[in-house]
């Protein structure tokens, strides 16, 4: 059971993820390389690959250090005659749109799939784009499965299209199917000992420069038209036809509607239909969202009246098929964003609203009771937005920036000091109580943007920010950008070790991995820092807060290019590799542990720890006279010793503990919550 | 067809999306039933708001297992539409109201979890009376408990408020899967001993 996802075979079923269901489509169709930049909600893709390689024959699995370079690496494995799967996030197509604009001309040898993990209502991305739009310019045609099984199903006929046509092909999975998780029936793997590379010239297809682009342009809208040929009769596309008797369920006499709909907004318009009621209409489901097939929507709207399209983001569906419905004269009423919201997740309450107002069918009494009962006390509930983790060395990086800056604790929009943000965990500090940063967009516009202010307003001074695997993604050009023009400008590349917002994947930099094998390839971030040529390089340690705020203030009277590397392993990776060392240590030498308390009694409430460094860590608890108070949750805490060093008032003690007389007796808060048990733990400041 | 929707929700790390993951092996033992439902994983581990859907099917035959119209489901829960609402955090359960309906049981951990915007002042942590009221005013079937305080006095970490939740729902709901299949599940997995515990812990609550 336990490794399933490698050994399963036709008939076996699972509980499986939506983006390991890609990966399993792939492994069944005998993908032999697979790479990606870690993006949320795409990552499970290729980390699931990447984790059973070892019980894989012939896979490789490469963490790019961005899309550009991973979606060119499947191309180099297909022309080698390799299937390969290329896995980003939305945006990251941004980055990879070069190669894949160039991938029509040159044609795959193996098949070549793309999966897109997209963010609609962007909980996990700095915006919403519909990455189907592209290939209305980079004709990479696109597959949109509905649901687990088919995330796994259309990944394997991707991989026969993309040879079958020489194209590479996109499969565009929304975080809905990327997290969604049920059932998987698996198909059987194709035999893996026939994977073996073999790249072959071809000049004809892989050189494009002056006709031979113009050649092979002309050739890919060939391939293009064949491909339509294929959608039309393809079964990825499925009309179901109103049931006999169906007319009933129609608007006045002879008055006939259809609707048309893609991926899991399918899914969400065929429980939208039977939660109305209404589930005796038209309905064409695209599994192939690009091309499409002239014929095939012409033979589905040939007896309609009207016809709805259920979609999300701007109508890429409604944009093409009204383009077809005027070339082939079509007179019915065809129906998208005018019903739809452009923007924002399409959820499947927005469907059911959607199709209720459409149909004049409304639903069941007790959905519109469930959505006032949450209207009428939607504002009694305190917003919950996330923030670092406990003993996240972001937090302390962030918490000096803005003491350094005189910026804590407030949103001003007047402020001398201009702090600009990059993606990453660090991100984070954004949102309250830090408002800490002054822009967020794409990877590396922290220092790009950062660089045109200190030219165009001198009045102010300017810290950006960035993180490792941010920086080695496309930060290096920038760097060198910022060198060579001498901006005055302060960088701080806040070195966690990690790509951890994502699930912790190496960076160039990893020196020690989570086992605790130390790579000899690591990249020295300082050295190459220096031979940039830059002079001004300090390293501190984000947790030392006070140090770091005067680090920054001394920074910021420079004149030029300052970098600061704020380094600090990622407080989870840090844990992980602790939990093992910590068990086997108190085993060994049953040596003491330091806790951190806060005493009631001396704390004045000032704060600091509590809302300006706000570490979760810190609660807050009422006593039975209903005064609130504030204490260290030990079990929370991870002894990371930032709020001791920031308490003006030294409330917050450092406690020394015998650990090993814990594991087997009281948990942790009842042995300090208890009085008689105070005089065991020995208290050394 | 028979639906059975479980909507789970709480503050990353407390185990939401495992407690799904258990339910949803549950579902792998008949041919006629089907699961799934989508997660939020956004916030895990940093504190945020995450969810996680378990969305049961029972097909009565084999043909409407394979009717189009039918064998194709949302991943989320629609408004109104779930028949049990686990939430690991107070606050959480009013923010996820919106998913039950008279006849639907509420579980919850009386646990506070403050967040930032109470920290600021910005906004007070409703008393637990005041929840409540609000969610009775919904339905009669709700169940709380400090699921945190039951963790760490047997396990001395929270780390099983999500198993001991899962016993609840076995106890004070008419979920359609046996406990002997989530036991036999529980078994399987890592901690196994432990896990049994607390569900049994939930179940006798």
């Amino acid at each position: 059971m336990a490794n399933l996802f490698v050994e399963g075979k036709y008939g076996d079923k699972g509980i499986i993820l939506g983006n390991e269901a890609i990966a399993r489509g792939a492994l069944e169709a005998g993908v032999g390389y697979a790479s990606m930049y870690p993006g949320t909600p795409a990552s499970e893709i290729i980390i699931t690959l990447d984790k059973n390689k070892k019980y894989i024959k012939n896979i490789y699995t490469e963490f790019s250090l961005n899309e550009h370079i991973s979606l060119h690496g499947a191309i180099g494995a297909s022309w080698s005659g390799i299937r390969s799967l290329c896995a980003m996030k939305n945006v990251g197509l941004n980055v990879a749109s070069e190669p894949a604009h160039f991938l029509a001309y040159t044609g795959v040898k193996a098949g070549l799939v793309l999966a897109i993990g997209s963010d609609p209502g962007a909980p996990s991305s700095s915006n919403e784009q519909d990455d189907r739009w592209y290939s209305l310019h980079t004709y990479m045609p696109i597959l949109e499965p509905s649901n687990i099984q088919e995330a796994k199903d259309f990944t394997k006929k991707a991989f026969e299209i993309s040879e079958q046509f020489s194209f590479g092909i996109i499969l565009m999975a929304p975080s809905r199917l990327c997290h969604n998780a049920g059932i998987l029936h698996f198909g059987d793997c194709l035999d893996r000992d026939l994977i073996s590379g073999n790249f072959k010239r071809d000049p004809e297809n892989y050189l494009n420069l002056f006709n031979l682009a113009v050649k092979n342009h002309k050739k890919y809208l060939e391939r293009n038209e064949l491909l339509k040929k294929y959608a039309n009769t393809s079964e990825l596309n499925i009309i179901i036809d109103a049931e006999t008797g169906s007319r009933n369920h129609y608007r006045g006499n002879n008055h006939r509607i259809g609707f048309i709909s893609s991926g899991v907004i399918y899914a969400h318009l065929i429980e939208a239909l039977n939660f109305i009621n209404a589930d005796n209409y038209k309905i064409l489901k695209l599994g192939i969202t690009f091309p499409l097939s002239e014929e095939l929507i012409k033979r589905f709207l040939n007896d309609l009246d009207e016809v709805v399209i259920v979609e999300e983001a701007e109508g890429f569906l409604e944009f093409q098929i009204k383009k077809i419905a005027f070339e082939i004269g079509y007179r019915g009423k065809i129906h998208g964003k005018n019903i739809f919201n452009a923007y924002g997740e399409l959820t499947v309450d927005d469907v059911i609203k959607g199709a209720a107002n459409f149909l004049k069918k409304p639903p069941p009494e007790y959905f519109d009771t469930a959505v006032k009962n949450l209207e009428m006390i939607s504002d009694k509930i305190p917003q919950r937005m996330g923030t670092f983790c406990v003993g996240c060395p972001h937090r302390g990086s962030i918490y000096s920036i803005l003491k350094a800056s005189g910026y804590s604790n407030t949103d001003s929009k007047d402020r001398d000091v201009i702090i600009a943000g990059d993606i990453g965990c660090y991100t984070l500090g954004l949102l309250p109580p830090y408002n800490a940063m002054d822009w967020l967009t794409c990877m590396n516009s922290g220092l790009s943007i950062g660089q045109a202010i200190s030219i165009a307003d001198k009045s102010k001074k300017i810290i950006a920010l960035v993180g490792d695997s941010t920086f080695y993604h496309s930060g290096i050009p920038v760097l060198m950008n910022a060198v060579q023009n001498n901006s005055n400008i302060l960088y701080i590349i806040l070195d966690n070790s990690w790509t951890a917002m994502t699930g912790h994947q190496k960076t160039p930099s990893t020196k020690i991995d989570i086992d605790g094998i130390s790579n000899p390839n690591a990249i020295n971030l300082k050295d190459l820092l220096k031979s940039l040529g830059i002079s001004y390089i300090k390293t501190i340690d984000p947790n030392n807060v006070k140090r770091f705020s005067v680090l920054i203030k001394e920074a910021l009277k420079e004149k030029g290019l300052k970098v600061i590397i704020a380094k600090r392993e990622c407080i989870l990776q840090e844990e992980r590799r602790n939990k093992i060392n910590k068990i086997k240590n108190v085993k060994l030498n049953n040596k003491p542990e330091i806790i951190y308390e806060l005493q009631k009694e001396r704390c004045v409430k000032c704060n600091e720890c509590f809302v300006e460094l706000a570490c979760p860590a810190i609660q807050l608890k009422k006593e039975d006279d209903n005064k609130e108070f504030y204490f260290i949750d030990t079990i929370a805490c991870v002894k990371c010793g930032v709020c001791y060093e920031v308490c003006p008032n030294g409330a917050i003690r450092k406690v020394e503990f015998n650990l090993h007389s814990l594991i087997n007796s009281e948990p942790q808060v009842n042995l300090l919550n208890n009085k008689e048990n105070k005089t065991e733990l020995k208290i050394i400041t | 067809m028979q639906q059975f929707n479980i909507a789970i929700t709480g503050l990353g790390g407390q185990g939401i999306i495992t407690a799904g993951t258990i339910l949803k092996n549950a579902a792998l033992n008949s041919d006629l039933q089907d699961v799934s439902g989508s997660e939020r994983r956004g916030g895990a581990q940093r504190e945020g708001y995450v969810e996680a859907f378990v969305k049961y099917i029972f097909y009565d035959s084999v043909s409407e297992m394979q009717n189009q119209r039918k064998n194709m489901h949302s991943p989320m829960i629609a408004s109104g539409d779930a028949d049990v609402l686990i939430s690991l955090e107070p606050i959480e359960t009013l923010r996820a109201i919106s998913y039950v309906n008279k006849n639907s049981v509420i579980i919850f951990n009386t646990n506070p979890h403050v967040p930032i915007s109470v920290r600021m002042g910005k906004s007070k942590y409703p008393e637990l009376d005041d929840i409540l009221n609000s969610l009775y005013n919904i339905t009669d079937k709700v169940f709380y408990y400090d699921f945190n305080k039951l963790s760490i006095e047997n396990f001395g970490s929270i780390i099983s408020v999500n198993v001991i939740s899962l016993g609840v729902v076995f106890a004070k709901t008419n979920i359609p899967i046996s406990k002997n299949v989530i036991e036999n599940i529980l078994l399987k997995g890592s901690k196994a001993q432990d896990n049994l515990r607390a569900f049994n812990i939930g179940l006798n609550l």
